[in-house]
């Protein structure tokens, strides 16, 4: 990779070498191991059936990778950066192809001293796995009901935020172990001078490429999607509804003159007296934070309902 | 002064004798490379990727700054010598850059001890642990970038498979490799073109300028995709076929190397001892 192809600019977000605890370096290793491996699954599987695919995917990896070593101008900063362009990758190759490529860009990048050898782990999973599937997911969503550039861009935003908060994260988790919500708002605020500027350039260039491609070449996006069924509707409705419900009322009682301290209080008198202090739940609030512990609950007692949901509906 | 050798002769005689021996011996080797036309030995590259990652790992476990500082020092030293300074320089500040970032956090909200330096306060374990995290990178990166600038990619890329990784990965890489240049050079002719139709003009807004670029972009995807049909055929013809069995065609390693390799393993191991030892 000559300095001509990589003139990268900007503050970059990939971690560097040094930086990550070793525990942290095998962690994301082996999480990203495990994705780039369902990937290379994919991968074959689609080569064995279209063998055009493996040249496909090269190249537009070959493509997305210069893209994304281009500089694109920043609103509001007044400089330019370089965009994440993974949601734009997954949206036209598919999320797990586009982990394998960004893995692959990654190892590219450390030639030119962005990222490491042993932080690609990590930079894989934030930019490879969290920026593709969070930005394919948003566009997957969107697309039904929005115009094809509209949902492009959200994946491009989406991705990007969710990119630079994952790095955040990863920054906390090992260097702050400690208090790690606090050093993941503090290092997610850092960030935001010039990420979230990025992220809304990241939104506009996706949203054109993806609008000129399907005005050129409709079949490489591909126009059907798969809607949203009732179920997935009704579950969307009523989080938002509930969302809703839950933010008016802290908000109310905030003009009340509530000091916004939560239902702690209310649950530990009324719902459940007899608590043990040193239960699980409180050693794991502690050790996550609140907020983690809870998105913790709530992503197990999700897929517990929504999988015995499935299992008692084909039932009857 | 007469009184040195009044006394117990043994450490003169001792340092003597080893020096002019070693001297001796020293003067002879260098006749002797002279003499065989000998210009120093690549090291294989497996072994230089190798040993570069188990020392970023002993890096990043390593409690005192002293190490990273020496390794960085040294590694500045070496990009002189071998007159790749510049090269190394414009590399080495993206790095820095979230080093130093998470120094000022670290300095500014870690710790009890405040520190006021009159415009600000400061925690002094804070600036103790970020300057640790910036020597590491700063070592680290070093090293990063003096093995990327002195070692051939198609090197770092052939010792791929020996390293164990799947294969559909580096066919991936092969044609990728390739065609980042291609496709690097068609984008910048592409952006030229539009710039001489004023496609990039400053007095044109956000909006505009995003458009362009991203036309240009959109422009080169499509091109991938009709230009991987035509390498699709090229393939074939060459008798490729998914599922291809590549022979292991990489070189066993050299007996040399394995020792070079085994002594830097271990010097590096003795680098964590030195550190906890410090």
């Amino acid at each position: 990779m000559k300095s001509s192809l990589v003139d990268l600019g900007g503050l970059n977000i990939h971690i560097s070498d040094g930086i990550l605890e070793p525990r942290w370096i095998l962690f994301w290793y082996v999480l990203s191991a495990i994705v780039i491996a369902a990937g290379l699954r994919v991968i074959n599987k689609r080569i064995a059936v279209d063998p055009v695919y493996l040249p496909r995917i090269s190249l537009i990896g070959a493509v997305v990778f210069v893209i994304s070593v281009w500089h694109i101008p920043v609103p509001v900063t007044g400089s330019s950066s370089h965009p994440v362009g993974t949601p734009l990758a997954a949206i036209i190759i598919g999320p797990f192809a586009a982990v394998v490529i960004s893995a692959i860009a990654l190892f590219f990048q450390v030639f030119v001293a962005h990222g490491g050898l042993t932080t690609i782990g990590a930079n894989v999973f934030s930019m490879g796995i969290v920026g593709a599937f969070g930005g394919y997911l948003v566009y997957r969503s969107l697309k039904k009901f929005s115009p094809l550039w509209f949902s492009a861009g959200m994946a491009g935003l989406i991705g990007s935020i969710l990119t630079y908060l994952m790095t955040a994260l990863q920054l906390a988790l090992s260097l702050n172990p400690e208090n790690v919500m606090y050093y993941w708002k503090l290092y997610s605020l850092g960030f935001i001078p010039t990420q979230l500027p990025l992220a809304f350039a990241e939104f506009a260039f996706t949203g054109y490429v993806i609008e000129y491609i399907s005005r050129t070449k409709q079949d490489l996006i591909g126009t059907e999607g798969h809607g949203m069924d009732r179920f997935t509707k009704t579950a969307l409705v009523l989080m938002v509804l509930i969302t809703s419900v839950i933010a008016a009322g802290a908000y109310i009682g905030y003009l009340g003159g509530s000091d916004m301290a939560g239902v702690d209080s209310t649950v530990e008198t009324l719902a459940a007296p007899d608590a043990d202090p040193g239960g699980i739940g409180v050693r794991l609030m502690a050790r996550f934070g609140e907020p983690l512990g809870f998105a913790f609950v709530g992503i197990i007692g999700g897929l517990f309902t929504g999988y015995f949901c499935t299992e008692l509906r084909r039932r009857t | 002064m007469l009184q040195w050798l009044t006394t117990d002769p043994l450490n003169g005689i001792v340092v003597t004798i080893t020096f002019f021996i070693s001297l001796i011996i020293g003067r002879y080797l260098r006749e002797k490379r002279s003499q065989s036309g000998y210009r120093g030995r690549m090291i294989d590259s497996r072994i230089m990727i190798f040993a570069a990652f188990i020392l970023i790992i002993a890096m990043t476990v390593m409690k005192n700054w002293h190490i990273p500082v020496i390794i960085s020092i040294l590694c500045m030293f070496i990009a002189l010598r071998l007159g790749i300074f510049r090269d190394y320089t414009k590399k080495i500040i993206f790095p820095l850059v979230l080093a130093l970032f998470i120094l000022a956090i670290q300095g500014l909200t870690y710790g009890v001890n405040i520190i006021d330096l009159g415009f600000i306060s400061v925690y002094s374990e804070g600036i103790e642990y970020g300057s640790l995290i910036f020597s590491r990178v700063f070592a680290s990166a070093s090293v990063l970038v003096l093995l990327v600038i002195t070692t051939p990619e198609n090197e770092l890329l052939g010792s791929m498979r020996w390293f164990g990784v799947p294969g559909t990965i580096i066919e991936i890489c092969s044609l990728m490799t390739r065609y980042i240049r291609t496709f690097s050079y068609e984008g910048k002719k592409l952006k030229l073109a539009q710039e001489s139709r004023c496609g990039f003009s400053r007095e044109q807004g956000f909006t505009k300028r995003m458009h362009n670029i991203a036309s240009i972009c959109g422009l080169l995807i499509t091109r991938a995709f009709a230009r991987s049909e035509e390498i699709y055929i090229a393939m074939i013809s060459r008798a490729w076929r998914p599922g291809l069995q590549y022979p292991k065609d990489y070189l066993p390693l050299d007996k040399r190397d394995i020792m070079f390799g085994l002594v830097l393993s271990f010097g590096i191991i003795g680098l964590i001892g030195l550190d906890r030892f410090l």
